[in-house]
């Protein structure tokens, strides 16, 4: 009771906070950086069902994205940019019938198209749809494989897919490289993206405690156990991957309708690589942990843009020691907490020599032209993305929430992880002094 | 089981397969020399010279892929990265050169250095002797190739190689080796990640320009020679390619057949932990795996470069992709596997596009189309081991 009160107040604060933002002066870059948040969360929680909660590593969310991404641009077009001259590749057949309003009307239901709204929510459905039958198609066959393979699969798969506009036969429905632009921007608004994301939120939260999840996770911890305790492999494996490409085609329709436009470059294996990047980041296998990892991703992404700016090249090296410095400093730091010895590692003090090294070789040549000219590093943001990534392979792997959920009994309810005073008197080996060095010295035993 | 790094013996069921392959080539040109009138012998020569350089291209980038899964199961997806790292440095020291003294000095010391204590410790040559033995031709080498005069394409390779293998031995102890023992998942990740940094990385160091790259060789000169009425052209870049690789494949195979380094790096790909236990050093024989694969992916980039005259950093991107798919196709983890599987997806490239023009679109997707048909139906490949997960 008390945490459908929680998350009741939540929602309505939320929706409140996103009213008094959309109210607000200059709100602008904040309300297209929360679009952003919400739409790359409902790709990334998507993607998480497979590459968390069933344990394969799928790289071709992509290729499902662009499907929802072209399709809905399409389907959404309206007339007056349905021109041949606007979409100069797509053949005249597609242009006249992939057009949602005409569906509409051969089904008699010429009453909806007269609302964009609603017909925003019958091209996203389509577009999930969509992609969910290509996800099938895919699925079916590279299913049997496993690990690395499958992998590289579904890699081949979406660059496949991502790949095939530009080819003249399929330009006649894709436009080619020119893409498509001119698309509805209705559905990329903060309110729009809020709602589907509290939706796909909401249906995965179920999914993940539900019998189905359970499976999920089983196959993930081991298939043949999970084979022989009755799960279906094959079904479930094919069930989850529909539907995380029907979310993916969904957030691509949403986020072609954000970019009003639509091309060959907007979703390349970029892409899915910022989608691992935020599901690793937050814990793989972790819904809140998915939006969680968006979130912090996408900050970097929009309000890095200071890392590309041009400065004078002092900064930049002084930047690079100071990080060889910390570098050093992180790594005495994992040391002392993983109390490995010596605390100190040799091989590292290579870091720390080539840090002030750097440092004080910039001093000394402070005033020469090659330290004081104008640098720029573009794609700055990319390449920390990329280390990023690699340190969380290399550290934490469970990122940041492990598998583990946000929940109001974490926040409020009694810890679990620590016992209770009866809990601990009642375990003899944490009292007794003898068998357990730590004893009496608080909490340090339970932890 | 099988070893893993399987050595130049194909099975002869695989040769089955083989003459149907070719018998199918044969019919398929045959077919269309006589259905159009412009398709001549002459260009089916053309033809087979090109795919049998890019064949050969893709197959040394493959070797490097298939080496390094069959020891760590490891797809590396930096390889091919590497190869674009291999066409740069070769770039800048055919265009810097002759540096000034200092800086040459400068360079030696920091490339010779590294290079020194990487092959000291990867080649068993830890004893004072033999790296004051090392130790003098290599720094030498170096500071006279740097300092003295402008350098001509085999030098630059030779540099290139030793610069990105070094590179290479560095990627890997910084990304691979704090991974030894995670999911494979994790390191799979890693290697992608590795990508994307040495991607962006060369963008942000060398530009995100196209750069020209046309050293003034003998092997950029326009050739031919006649078949009946028509010319065939070329230029020597296509019949030094080959060759080089040809040479590189033999020393590879003596290495990995004949010598105690090459025996240890059979032995850990056939069982890391097994080998460990008899005494050989894995880390050391994983190090050596990535020190091969990229002087390797080195050469191969050196000559992509000469090859279409250019490069940026993203060049490394496609090839690598491919030359992994060639890998598969053979059959990941065996030699001869990867050099069939990159002869293969050059042939089918140039070819399907030289037969049938209207596929010429799709032809970054063949790679991937073989590659999913070759795993769907023939996961371990044309010359390959089971890969089947056992319980």
């Amino acid at each position: 009771m008390r945490d459908r009160i929680l998350t009741l107040a939540t929602l309505i604060l939320a929706t409140l906070a996103i009213y008094g933002l959309t109210q607000m002066e200059g709100s602008g870059s904040l309300v297209s950086a929360l679009t952003l948040v919400f739409i790359w969360s409902i790709a990334a929680i998507s993607l998480n069902l497979i590459n968390g909660q069933l344990g394969i590593l799928s790289l071709g969310h992509h290729g499902f994205m662009m499907i929802g991404g072209y399709l809905t641009a399409l389907l959404m077009l309206p007339e007056k940019e349905r021109s041949p001259f606007r979409t100069r590749l797509l053949s005249d057949w597609a242009r006249e019938n992939l057009d949602l309003n005409r569906w509409l009307e051969a089904l008699g239901l010429g009453f909806l198209a007269q609302s964009t709204d609603a017909k925003f929510v019958i091209a996203l459905i389509l577009a999930g749809l969509a992609a969910a039958l290509v996800g099938l198609i895919v699925g079916i066959p590279s299913l049997r494989l496993k690990g690395d393979y499958l992998a590289i699969v579904t890699f081949g798969f979406g660059e496949i897919i991502r790949l095939l506009p530009n080819a003249p036969e399929v330009a006649r429905f894709t436009n080619g490289p020119l893409g498509i632009k001119g698309v509805p921007g209705d559905a990329g608004t903060l309110w729009w993206t809020f709602a589907v994301f509290l939706i796909t939120l909401w249906f995965f939260s179920r999914l993940k405690f539900s019998s189905y999840g359970r499976a999920f996770e089983g196959i993930r911890e081991d298939e043949i156990a999970a084979e022989a305790m009755g799960v279906n492999l094959a079904y479930h494996k094919v069930l989850a991957f529909s539907i995380s490409a029907f979310f993916a085609g969904v957030a691509g329709g949403l986020y072609a309708s954000y970019l009003q436009s639509v091309d060959t470059q907007t979703f390349n294996f970029f892409v899915t690589f910022f989608l691992l990047v935020a599901i690793s980041l937050g814990g793989l296998g972790s819904i809140t942990g998915a939006v969680l990892g968006t979130a912090i991703v996408l900050l970097v992404r929009i309000y890095g843009g200071f890392l590309e700016e041009p400065r004078p090249a002092y900064v930049a090296l002084f930047a690079i020691s100071g990080l060889m410095i910390l570098a050093f400093a992180f790594s005495v730091y994992i040391r002392r907490a993983r109390h490995l010895r010596p605390v100190i590692e040799p091989k590292h003090l290579i870091f720390l020599g080539t840090g002030v090294g750097l440092m004080l070789l910039t001093l000394a040549f402070f005033s020469t032209p090659f330290v004081q000219q104008e640098v720029q590093f573009f794609g700055m943001r990319k390449i920390l993305l990329a280390v990023l990534l690699i340190l969380i392979m290399i550290y934490r792997r469970e990122g940041i929430m492990g598998r583990s959920e946000f929940s109001w009994k974490l926040l409020f309810g009694p810890r679990e992880d620590i016992p209770t005073e009866e809990q601990r008197k009642q375990d003899a080996w944490l009292t007794n002094p003898e068998l357990n060095p730590d004893a009496g010295k608080g909490n340090n035993g339970a932890s | 089981m099988e070893a893993r790094v399987s050595t130049m013996r194909v099975p002869i069921t695989t040769r089955g397969t083989l003459f149907v392959v070719l018998a199918v080539f044969f019919l398929l040109v045959g077919w269309r020399i006589q259905a159009l009138p412009d398709y001549t012998l002459a260009r089916v020569v053309q033809d087979f010279l090109n795919a049998l350089t890019l064949g050969s291209l893709y197959a040394l980038i493959a070797l490097g892929y298939t080496m390094v899964y069959g020891i760590i199961r490891l797809i590396n997806f930096a390889h091919g990265e590497i190869f674009m790292l291999g066409a740069y440095f070769a770039f800048f020291a055919m265009v810097l050169t002759p540096l000034p003294l200092a800086l040459a000095l400068l360079t030696t010391l920091l490339l010779g250095g590294t290079a020194l204590l990487v092959t000291r410790s990867l080649f068993n040559l830890e004893s004072p002797k033999k790296t004051a033995g090392l130790a003098f031709p290599l720094l030498v080498g170096i500071f006279v190739l740097l300092g003295f005069r402008q350098l001509g394409w085999i030098e630059a390779l030779f540099l290139s190689m030793i610069a990105t293998a070094v590179s290479g031995v560095l990627l890997e102890l910084v990304a691979y080796r704090p991974l030894r023992g995670a999911p494979r998942e994790s390191m799979l990740i890693t290697a992608i990640a590795a990508s994307f940094f040495l991607q962006n990385m060369g963008q942000l160091v060398f530009g995100p320009y196209v750069k020209g790259f046309n050293p003034e060789t003998v092997l950029n000169r326009p050739l031919s020679f006649r078949i009946g009425p028509e010319e065939v052209y070329f230029t020597g870049v296509l019949l030094v390619v080959p060759l080089i690789t040809g040479l590189l494949l033999l020393l590879l195979n003596f290495f990995v057949t004949r010598t105690r380094l090459g025996k240890a790096m059979r032995a850990t790909a056939q069982d890391a932990e097994v080998a460990q236990m008899m005494g050989v050093n894995v880390h050391q024989v994983i190090a050596l795996t990535f020190f091969i694969g990229s002087t390797l992916a080195a050469a191969a980039g050196v000559m992509y470069a000469i090859r279409f005259g250019q490069i940026h950093p993203l060049m490394g991107l496609l090839p690598g992709i491919k030359a992994f798919a060639a890998a598969v196709i053979g059959g990941i983890g065996s030699l001869p596997g990867a050099v069939l599987g990159g002869l293969l997806l050059g042939f089918i490239e140039i070819y399907v596009v030289s037969l049938f023009p209207t596929l010429s679109a799709y032809k970054d997707v063949f790679a991937f189309v073989l590659l999913i048909l070759i795993l769907l139906f023939r996961p371990s490949g044309l010359i390959g081991e089971d890969l089947t997960e056992k319980v």
